[in-house]
């Protein structure tokens, strides 16, 4: 059974003519142990996605099951507790807390859980270790290189054994060296079982992956089963275009990836989801235009 | 509780983040707190050293003095001018004192007679702050206090120009403790000082005359003085034993009265009236004052509300940190209360060791024996605990509702 089962999700900002649609209808189902990841042109909702998938965000409409529950409707302090105990996130900025050393910083989930401090501080120290960072244990985020702090990070998401971790963008911010560091964690995690969820604009980062699945405009446009250690077929397309972005295309806000992108009217599904939307008369004015050029 | 422990150690971590502002906050609760425990307990310093006093003058001590007095609180600022009160009435005289001496049961009657005039003391400017009591030899006795130098004037000295100081004055007069037999002037008579009485513990802010800044003189001299008739300040009388205090009480007014031609143009006075009416006075004092005190516990309050809110605006980012990893409303709630609760907590108790401070300062520097009960420190304590959980609540309930989301993305 599928771990992560999302039907006719939407997620609207806004009202009236201002509505935005953020995500609109996704249906998408992960399956326990997956290493998928999410690639697609900046607000194409991939965090919106992941933010819902996530429980740190609530769909305007549709349905969302994890492990079976249905979570779309719970409150929010229902939702802190799944986050807590089925959710490890990895944000792109760290999001580590400043002032507590990197052992702190790991052990924060389980002050919310209500572990006793010393057995706070020993699994985390046990999982630093893992993870390699055993000396850093004292050290302030600040001190710490970018790969080691989204280790860090990495650390925390795992400190209460959840069974899917959400990578936001994970190696955004680090040098190649500490993409590398971060990737390779999250391959040894995905060994163990764990689902992965990865959002990511670099087609390289697939190799890692079992599947990749294609936004653009709030909606899946392409979703595929890959080969661990290769980069996907599509991605690497996008690969292959990236080094040939024009600077006219920069200036026109068109990414080298959206270029790339298999066309939207290819798929059939997607296009009658599409005249599905037309009919509710959700307005899109960003698509139609989109379309025109 | 084990979220409650880790809660007060994040407390204080914030807390030290933000110090300048903390302290800050911690000072509004601290004045409050100081302000009220010192208040409270210069009052019942007051009350207890008013206490010690008529303990020590015993509780059977009967006062009759002239004028009537109301031993209600609407009328105790009355009290405060009664020096002048025998200028209302017919006043007490000799008669009277007479009459209380012949009442049954009564041991002794000791008249205080206040003489006008000025006393100088040669190579001196005349002093018009000294009091002139006339009175006779039972005084020490019924004063329960002895002459530290000298010997207090008897009954066959009456009529002979004698004088005993008040301990101040021996010092003021005459710049030595024991000025035996030096003499000063009094209304154009010359006394010689035959004693210099012990210290009278006089409570602070009392009503009665005091006696360390007095000089007696034999009520006979005085009676000479003042060409026969010197009129009665008071009488002080005590009944054979305690328990006919309340008889004598009754005795004494209604043998007056029929001395008076039937009018109640006097007042027997116990101990235990006095007392009520000191402490009726001293509580109207000290709780508006204290309340005023409350007001700026208050007021730290509001501080602490202020420098919760903006801590809360600024932390948004780590509270939406905290609510990714798991933090339930509620757990963010605690924490900014725990975050308050800590800085009224440590704001309080830096105010009782302050007020401690205080309380030995006042003690060592003024005659105020303020009394610190732990009572009131556990009170203000408390009252500041209750103002940071009531102030701390609202920024808490804000922080508590940010959803997760926006608030990871506020920076």
């Amino acid at each position: 059974m599928a771990l992560v089962k999302l039907t006719n999700i939407s997620k609207l900002y806004g009202f009236g003519d201002a509505a935005n649609v953020a995500l609109d209808e996704i249906d998408l189902s992960v399956d326990e142990g997956e290493f998928m990841a999410i690639m697609g042109p900046s607000g194409s909702g991939k965090s919106t996605l992941m933010n819902i998938i996530g429980l740190l965000d609530r769909p305007t409409h549709g349905d969302y099951s994890l492990g079976g529950r249905n979570v779309a409707k719970l409150r929010p302090n229902q939702r802190a507790k799944i986050r807590r105990d089925r959710i490890g996130f990895v944000f792109q900025s760290f999001n580590l807390l400043p002032r507590l050393t990197a052992i702190d910083n790991v052990a924060l989930p389980l002050v919310y859980r209500g572990v006793s401090p010393v057995r706070r501080l020993k699994l985390a120290g046990e999982l630093l270790e893992r993870i390699g960072l055993h000396e850093r244990e004292y050290y302030m985020p600040s001190q710490l290189s970018g790969g080691q702090t989204q280790c860090v990070a990495i650390a925390r998401a795992l400190i209460n054994d959840p069974p899917i971790i959400i990578a936001d963008e994970p190696t955004g911010n680090l040098d190649s060296a500490g993409s590398r560091l971060v990737m390779e964690l999250l391959s040894e995690i995905h060994a163990t079982g764990t689902t992965v969820l990865l959002v990511t604009h670099n087609p390289e980062l697939t190799r890692y992956a079992s599947r990749v699945v294609y936004m653009h405009d709030g909606i899946i446009i392409h979703d595929e089963k890959t080969k661990y250690g290769e980069v996907a077929p599509t991605a690497r397309r996008a690969l292959y275009f990236a080094t040939h972005t024009t600077e006219e295309d920069d200036l026109a806000g068109v990414s080298a990836l959206m270029n790339a992108m298999p066309s939207k009217d290819a798929k059939t599904k997607k296009s009658a989801a599409r005249s599905k939307r037309q009919k509710k008369k959700v307005a899109k004015p960003t698509i139609s235009r989109r379309q025109n050029q | 509780m084990k979220f409650a422990t880790g809660n007060i150690k994040m407390a204080i971590n914030s807390i030290r983040a933000a110090r300048w502002r903390s302290w800050l906050t911690m000072l509004g609760i601290l004045i409050g707190v100081v302000s009220v425990v010192t208040i409270v307990s210069i009052g019942e310093g007051i009350k207890n050293q008013v206490g010690g006093q008529i303990n020590h003058l015993g509780r059977d001590l009967l006062t009759i003095r002239p004028g009537v007095i109301n031993a209600s609180v609407s009328s105790d600022l009355s009290m405060l001018s009664n020096l002048d009160n025998s200028s209302n009435s017919a006043g007490l005289t000799n008669n009277d004192l007479q009459v209380v001496r012949a009442t049954p049961h009564v041991t002794s009657a000791v008249p205080l007679s206040i003489v006008p005039g000025s006393v100088k003391v040669s190579g001196a400017p005349s002093d018009n702050n000294v009091l002139v009591i006339g009175t006779d030899s039972d005084a020490p006795a019924i004063l329960n206090e002895n002459v530290e130098y000298g010997t207090f004037f008897n009954s066959d000295q009456y009529g002979s120009n004698v004088a005993v100081l008040g301990n101040n004055l021996a010092m003021a007069l005459f710049q030595t403790s024991a000025p035996l037999g030096m003499s000063f002037t009094f209304r154009g008579q010359q006394f010689i000082v035959d004693g210099v009485m012990n210290v009278f513990d006089t409570p602070p802010f009392s009503l009665d005359a005091n006696f360390n800044n007095a000089i007696f003189i034999p009520y006979p001299t005085a009676t000479q003085l003042e060409d026969g008739n010197a009129p009665l300040y008071e009488i002080l009388t005590k009944p054979s034993s305690p328990k006919f205090t309340n008889s004598v009480d009754q005795s004494i007014t209604s043998r007056l009265r029929a001395a008076h031609g039937g009018a109640t143009d006097f007042t027997v006075l116990k101990q235990s009236q006095s007392q009520a009416v000191t402490n009726s006075i001293l509580l109207l004092l000290t709780s508006l004052i204290s309340g005023i005190a409350a007001i700026s516990l208050l007021v730290g309050g509001v501080g602490i509300m202020n420098v919760m809110l903006v801590s809360v605006t600024e932390r948004t980012h780590e509270i939406g940190i905290r609510k990714a990893v798991g933090a339930t409303s509620r757990q963010i709630r605690s924490q900014f209360v725990t975050e308050a609760v800590v800085l009224s907590l440590a704001g309080s108790l830096a105010a009782i060791i302050i007020s401690v401070l205080i309380n030995l300062g006042l003690r060592v520097t003024t005659s105020l024996q303020p009394s610190l009960s732990w009572q009131i420190m556990l009170l203000s304590v408390a009252m500041a605990l209750i103002v940071g959980i009531v102030f701390g609540l609202a920024p808490a309930v804000i922080a508590a509702r940010k959803e997760p989301i926006s608030a990871l993305r506020h920076e």
